[in-house]
């Protein structure tokens, strides 16, 4: 009889490890097997093209010569510290969020000071003769690092890390970033000689700037815009249920290319002769209305999956209708569609792309305009798409990434 | 004794009241609204003159259009004009549909394969392609066929499929004059095939043997088909593109210009994008005890995709599938940005010699058309492949 233990015996050496996995994904089957010998030349083949294109035979120039115009466009440059002081506050939220909730909100908020870091070190001067980046300009880049590290510890406090602050602070941001960018008048009248704070027109707006006021404006909007269409749609009010159908179908029918025009064409008709609306404005309106349409169908299929009960119950205890609508039914039915949702939202940021059709300068179409105006760039256009393609691509992989998060940390598909 | 009349509660409490006021309230302030807009337009158009009215309809519209499906001339009226570019977005439409379907069920399934290599670039293309404006990829797929050689240095498959920088060209089927009659000859072997199928269902249920109801109706269409080629010869024949003069431009077959091609491979290649992320979620929603159940009872791999898997993901696949349909319309609209004559940009060329009002509600009305379209037929087939009770 053993009277010792004898040791597990160790899996085969084929089952485990590299070979175990490459048995399993690369080979686990004969048309599996011909699929690998086939593409795994393939594959590396693309990779070796793809990257010695871009580190060899690709002329980044038309980027890195003029960096600036990408980021703030044609803003006027001894204004420039004002989008900069505007990205300084977008820097203490992202710092309190991550403080707040550490993991995903942490790890997007390291990549965003490690791009503050790269633009702020970058050797322009070293690049190209004539071009860099004044030290003060430098300094405000960079002081989004420290900014970020102690909003970080606010974050991480008691009393600063709620919710409810970065909601604050979010609004309040917005508000001020956008009376930065355009200027308070005001402070020229009362004291003459100071132009710090003379006004911009939103005309020069532009660059990445520009899209993201764009699509940030029409996420905060188009969702409480969405929410009333949804439940409007879902009233038992015919006159309202008719209204929000109309809406919502027009809307959703006509491409955003064509509102967009019909908003430059019409818009000003239709309003009082004089009546103050620019084309940034008109814009922001536009994709917010469109974008909403696209929401309050999302949000409907959210309140359509949820089981009857939950209203029932909700009566049943006594809560009068609008709070069994806003406590009970919405925040199941929103937390349900968070993927529509942010899909949604990226859909909207990437439609800020179309704003060139109106003739705005956002990053893409500056892009354009530098390939066009400068002969020496005339065949780098496909540098300018993919630079351009890499950017939108960062900012939306980092919003599903930040969703997936939220799901999880929600429990969606899990109660 | 007191009396027990019934107090109820107060009138702006009754919810029929309260809901009322509340439709009322806002009917009005949205006619407002809608009034206050109108009344404001049609002073501008009064005090400055701006044209407006149908009566351009009939007129000459007098402007090229740079490349269309219909023939059109110079001297047709902005109606036919409307028509034409109507049909160039349609048959975009369709196109980009039939293509991005396909791509997207590859790309999608390939998503799940068992090859690590083989997942991974489908997970890649999807991630890529989805998260980036599809005007990126359309300004890029144009400037990358822009760099095409021109057409007697471009290439040439088969002396039959030219590309080149002025664009692709393809052989294209050319109707005969028998075109017709094939026509009628070609209704009468379907329904004499559907007769002799439906005979032969019959025939099958009455007797438990089995009759080949499929296979007899073929021979019938193609027994049918064989008369028709000889007595009329064949319908269509197929037309090869050809340089023709001294700059080798092409000739017959079916063209492509350079934008219309970039169109389409940057709508194709976005949609595609979306609709595998779409099928995959489908497949991946039938739950795995159903494959498992159809290997037990002997079904193979591929049987077990085409009557087990398949079908039920498709009532998942659906509905969503629809409104990517929507959108590759709605987004063949980027057209403008390239120069390829589709409604939008059409109608934006329109807006300088016409009224401008007139025309954003004509192409709105096509595109809601178009979205009713899409909405109806997928919404009956969804019907068709729901659960049925029973």
């Amino acid at each position: 009889m053993a009277t010792e233990h004898t040791a597990p015996m160790q899996p085969p050496r084929t089952e485990t490890g590299w070979i175990g996995w490459a048995r399993f994904n690369l080979f686990g089957s004969v048309p599996s097997t011909i699929v690998t010998v086939v593409s795994a030349p393939l594959a590396l083949w693309a990779c070796w093209a793809g990257l010695s294109w871009v580190f060899t035979t690709a002329d980044w120039t038309l980027v890195t010569s003029r960096p600036q115009q990408y980021v703030i466009g044609i803003y006027p440059t001894e204004h420039a510290w004002r989008p900069l002081v505007g990205w300084l506050m977008v820097s203490v939220l992202f710092g309190l969020a991550a403080g707040m909730w550490k993991g995903a909100a942490l790890r997007i908020a390291i990549g965003y000071g490690a791009i503050a870091l790269v633009v702020g070190l970058l050797p322009y001067g070293a690049l190209h003769e004539g071009v860099n980046m004044p030290l003060d300009i430098r300094l405000l880049v960079l002081g989004n690092l420290p900014v970020l590290a102690v909003a970080y510890w606010l974050g991480t406090t008691e009393a600063v890390g709620r919710p409810r602050w970065l909601i604050v602070g979010g609004l309040v941001t917005y508000v001020l970033f956008l009376s930065l960018l355009v200027g308070l008048p005001g402070v020229t009248a009362v004291l003459p000689g100071v132009t710090a704070m003379e006004p911009v027109s939103p005309r020069v707006w532009g660059g990445l700037m520009l899209n993201l006021i764009l699509s940030v404006s029409g996420i905060v909007l188009s969702f409480p815009i969405g929410v009333a269409l949804a439940l409007g749609r879902r009233s038992n009010l015919p006159v309202v249920k008719l209204m929000c159908v109309v809406f919502i179908e027009v809307f959703r029918g006509v491409p955003l290319i064509t509102l967009l025009f019909v908003s430059q064409v019409l818009v000003p008709l239709a309003l009082p002769e004089n009546f103050p609306v620019n084309s940034v404005t008109r814009a922001a309106i536009v994709i917010t209305l469109f974008s909403a349409a696209y929401m309050a169908e999302n949000i409907r299929g959210g309140l359509q999956g949820l089981p009857p009960g939950q209203a029932e119950a909700a009566r049943a205890l006594g809560l009068p209708g609008w709070r069994v609508t806003v406590w009970i039914l919405l925040p199941q039915a929103v937390r349900n569609v968070i993927p529509a949702i942010v899909g949604q939202f990226i859909g909207l940021f990437k439609d800020t792309s179309l704003v060139y059709i109106i003739g705005m300068l956002d990053i893409l179409e500056i892009g354009r305009a530098v390939v066009q105006g400068n002969v020496e760039f005339a065949d780098n256009g496909r540098e300018l798409y993919l630079f351009v393609a890499v950017i939108f691509w960062l900012i939306t992989y980092t919003m599903s990434y930040a969703s997936r998060s939220l799901e999880r940390h929600l429990g969606v598909g899990q109660r | 004794m007191t009396s027990l009349t019934y107090q109820g509660i107060p009138v702006w409490r009754h919810a029929r009241i309260l809901g009322w006021t509340a439709q009322i309230v806002s009917a009005i302030i949205v006619i407002a609204a809608v009034a206050f807009f109108i009344y404001n337009l049609a002073s501008a158009v009064e005090e400055r003159d701006i044209p407006r009215g149908w009566s351009f309809l009939s007129r000459e519209y007098s402007t090229p259009i740079s490349e269309s499906l219909l023939p059109y001339e110079e001297s047709d009226t902005f109606a036919y004009a409307f028509l034409v570019a109507a049909t160039n977005t349609l048959t975009l439409s369709l196109v980009g549909v039939a293509f991005a379907t396909v791509l997207g069920i590859v790309i999608g399934s390939a998503q799940l394969a068992g090859n690590w290599i083989l997942s991974r670039a489908a997970k890649v293309y999807v991630e890529f392609f989805r998260n980036v404006p599809l005007i990126v990829q359309l300004f890029f797929w144009y400037i990358v066929l822009l760099g095409l050689p021109q057409v007697r240095e471009g290439y040439v498959w088969f002396d039959a499929i030219y590309m080149n920088n002025s664009g692709l060209s393809l052989p294209w089927l050319k109707a005969q004059d028998t075109v017709l009659a094939w026509g009628i000859y070609a209704a009468v072997a379907v329904a004499a095939a559907l007769a002799v199928q439906q005979v032969a269902i019959r025939r099958e249920l009455r007797t438990g043997r089995p009759s080949y109801p499929l296979v007899w109706a073929s021979v019938t269409a193609v027994l049918i088909g064989a008369v028709a080629w000889v007595s009329l010869g064949a319908p269509l024949v197929i037309d090869l593109p050809r340089p023709v003069g001294r700059f080798g431009h092409l000739q017959g077959g079916i063209g492509l210009s350079i934008e219309l091609a970039a169109l389409l491979v940057g709508l194709i290649i976005y949609t595609s994008a979306f609709i595998a992320e779409i099928v995959r979620a489908g497949l991946q929603s039938v739950s795995r005890g159903q494959g498992e159940a159809s290997r037990s009872l002997g079904l193979n791999a591929m049987e077990t995709l085409r009557y087990v898997t398949f079908p039920q993901a498709l009532r998942v696949i659906i509905p969503p599938l629809i409104s990517q349909y929507l959108n590759l319309t709605k987004n063949s609209s980027l057209a403008i940005a390239i120069g390829y004559a589709d409604l939008t940009s059409v109608a934006k060329t329109m807006t300088q010699t016409a009224p401008a009002i007139s025309i954003f509600l004509i192409i709105m009305a096509i595109y809601l058309l178009f979205s009713l379209g899409y909405s109806l037929i997928g919404n009956l087939y969804n019907r068709h492949i729901q659960f049925r009770g029973g």
